[in-house]
């Protein structure tokens, strides 16, 4: 029997019942780790001030996401199909995909300064990477007999990048996009507890300032319910855009 | 020359023999275990309109040469002339079908038929057109909104098929296509490839490790041998067409295509 998707619910239930029973056992002060109802008042009273962090948050990794995929499947379909390229590059790719993100905000703060800027361009290199690595990835999948199908019906470079090497890649690109949304989405908190005075990696600090546990917690739960919606939205887009993958592929029992 | 002429006769049809030439052709590739001889001093000239099988067992260079004379790999000596013009690379007078289909998964039937007709440069609304056209031929009206993936073995290579005739091609390559598949499939695609072969003027060239299949199809069977890959035997099949495989004439022709195939040069 194929297990239901509302299994998925079991965990975070088995948690949210542990913190009310912790939250009324005392084992904390209330102000410390408030009851999940007095989390769940502040959804009820703040929203507008939640949705104006989030937007910020959302906005600032779309657009350092966004400009992370345009550049990086592009090259990654270059880098994939020219060995020369892939000896120019690989050392690279590979040696700048292991600086953490975190450890260059200084750098980037002083490029750019307070604001936007250094948190979006932040994003941009730590969703550079997954996306870049995993279309070279898909490039490299493709099946040889294809090419020369390709080769044989006299198909130019253009052609070959659009109607072969793309698609054949798309499942893998969908991987690092799934993966570049992730490491955005954490690189964007992390920023704007430094650079900017907006998003909910802002309001995380700023809570914590003002001794507001509820507002914290309320914080995460959004980041962690909207980096499963953007999860779950990208591999919805997925499922349409390969369904000719269907029955190709093992499916988990 | 009617269909029916040709399927009685099954000999060689009129044409102009010089069709296709291949001049003391030789192929070496490095590997890392030294150099191997995939190719010795291949001397083949087929005329227009001719059926010929390469048979030989696994690393003769059959494939090979099938790949030379298509233009995709460069021999490494010798040349390759279609109608007195040398091949250096893909021809649009030629057309391969691959053994494992080649289709593309991600396109539909249609589009992957079409995808020749594409590469030339033909509009969308003709190309479409012309695969559903070449659809029919092979018996597959109506799946051409379907995936690949949906399809069985059988049916993919009919569009591998139809795929390769939409450009009408002169000299159609096929690279064991039916290797993969059973034997009721594989006996009713012979038959198709046939019928679709008789009724067009071009030259077949068909690998095969299989004497029967061979002997079912050719107007000539020229025979290689492995290391280094070089042909052992040309031989002619003046049976009539269909050809009956329990016919004593088409068991004689086998013991003696085995005899070939086994004694050493």
């Amino acid at each position: 029997m194929r297990a239901s998707r509302a299994l998925g619910l079991v965990p975070i239930l088995v948690l949210l019942l542990a913190w009310q029973w912790a939250a009324s056992a005392g084992l904390y002060a209330a102000v410390l780790l408030p009851p999940p109802l007095a989390v769940a008042q502040v959804f009820l009273d703040e929203p507008a001030q939640l949705a104006y962090h989030m937007m910020a948050s959302l906005t600032r990794v779309a657009i350092g996401v966004g400009w992370a995929f345009v550049i990086a499947v592009p090259l990654g379909l270059l880098i994939g199909r020219y060995h020369w390229l892939d000896m120019l590059t690989d050392w690279s790719i590979q040696m700048f995909r292991s600086f953490p993100p975190i450890s260059l905000i200084p750098l980037a703060l002083l490029f750019f300064g307070i604001g936007d800027k250094p948190a979006v361009v932040l994003i941009f290199i730590s969703a550079f990477w997954p996306l870049i690595i995993n279309t070279i990835f898909g490039v490299r999948s493709v099946e040889r007999t294809l090419l020369r199908v390709a080769k044989s019906s006299r198909a130019g470079e253009w052609l070959i990048f659009t109607d072969i090497m793309l698609p054949a890649s798309l499942p893998a690109i969908f991987t690092g996009l799934r993966l570049a949304i992730g490491a955005g989405w954490l690189t964007v908190v992390t920023a704007e507890m430094i650079a900017v005075r907006s998003g909910l990696g802002y309001m995380i600090l700023n809570a914590q300032m003002t001794f507001r546990s509820d507002l914290i917690i309320a914080g995460i739960l959004v980041i962690g319910v909207v980096g499963l919606a953007a999860d779950q939205g990208v591999r919805a887009l997925r499922g349409y855009l390969c369904r000719w993958q269907e029955g190709l592929t093992a499916s988990p029992e | 020359m009617s269909a029916a002429e040709t399927l009685d006769l099954g000999v060689t049809r009129g044409g102009d023999a010089r069709f296709l030439q291949c001049a003391t052709l030789s192929k070496t590739f490095d590997t890392r275990t030294g150099i191997v001889e995939a190719l010795r001093k291949i001397e083949l000239d087929v005329p227009l309109g001719e059926f010929v099988c390469f048979l030989g067992a696994s690393g003769c260079g059959k494939s090979t040469l099938l790949s030379i004379i298509g233009g995709l790999e460069t021999p490494s000596a010798g040349q390759v002339l279609l109608n007195g013009k040398a091949i250096v690379k893909p021809s649009p007078d030629l057309s391969f079908v691959f053994q494992d289909h080649g289709l593309f998964p991600w396109m539909t039937v249609e589009q992957n038929c079409a995808f020749s007709l594409k590469a030339s440069g033909m509009g969308r609304a003709a190309r479409l057109a012309k695969a559903r056209e070449y659809l029919a031929l092979v018996g597959l009206q109506g799946f051409g909104t379907r995936f690949p993936h949906e399809l069985s073995g059988g049916m993919k290579q009919r569009v591998g098929i139809a795929r390769a005739l939409t450009t009408d091609p002169k000299l159609l390559l096929m690279d064991e296509p039916f290797g993969a598949l059973d034997a009721q499939t594989r006996a009713n695609l012979q038959q198709e490839l046939l019928r679709i072969w008789s009724g067009r003027q071009a030259t077949v060239l068909f690998v095969t490790h299989s004497i029967d299949e061979a002997l079912i199809l050719a107007d000539r069977i020229v025979v290689f041998h492995p290391r280094p890959g070089r042909i052992r035997a040309d031989v002619r099949v003046a049976l009539p067409r269909p050809r009956d495989i329990h016919a004593p004439e088409f068991g004689a022709m086998a013991r003696e295509l085995e005899a070939l195939l086994q004694t050493p040069t």
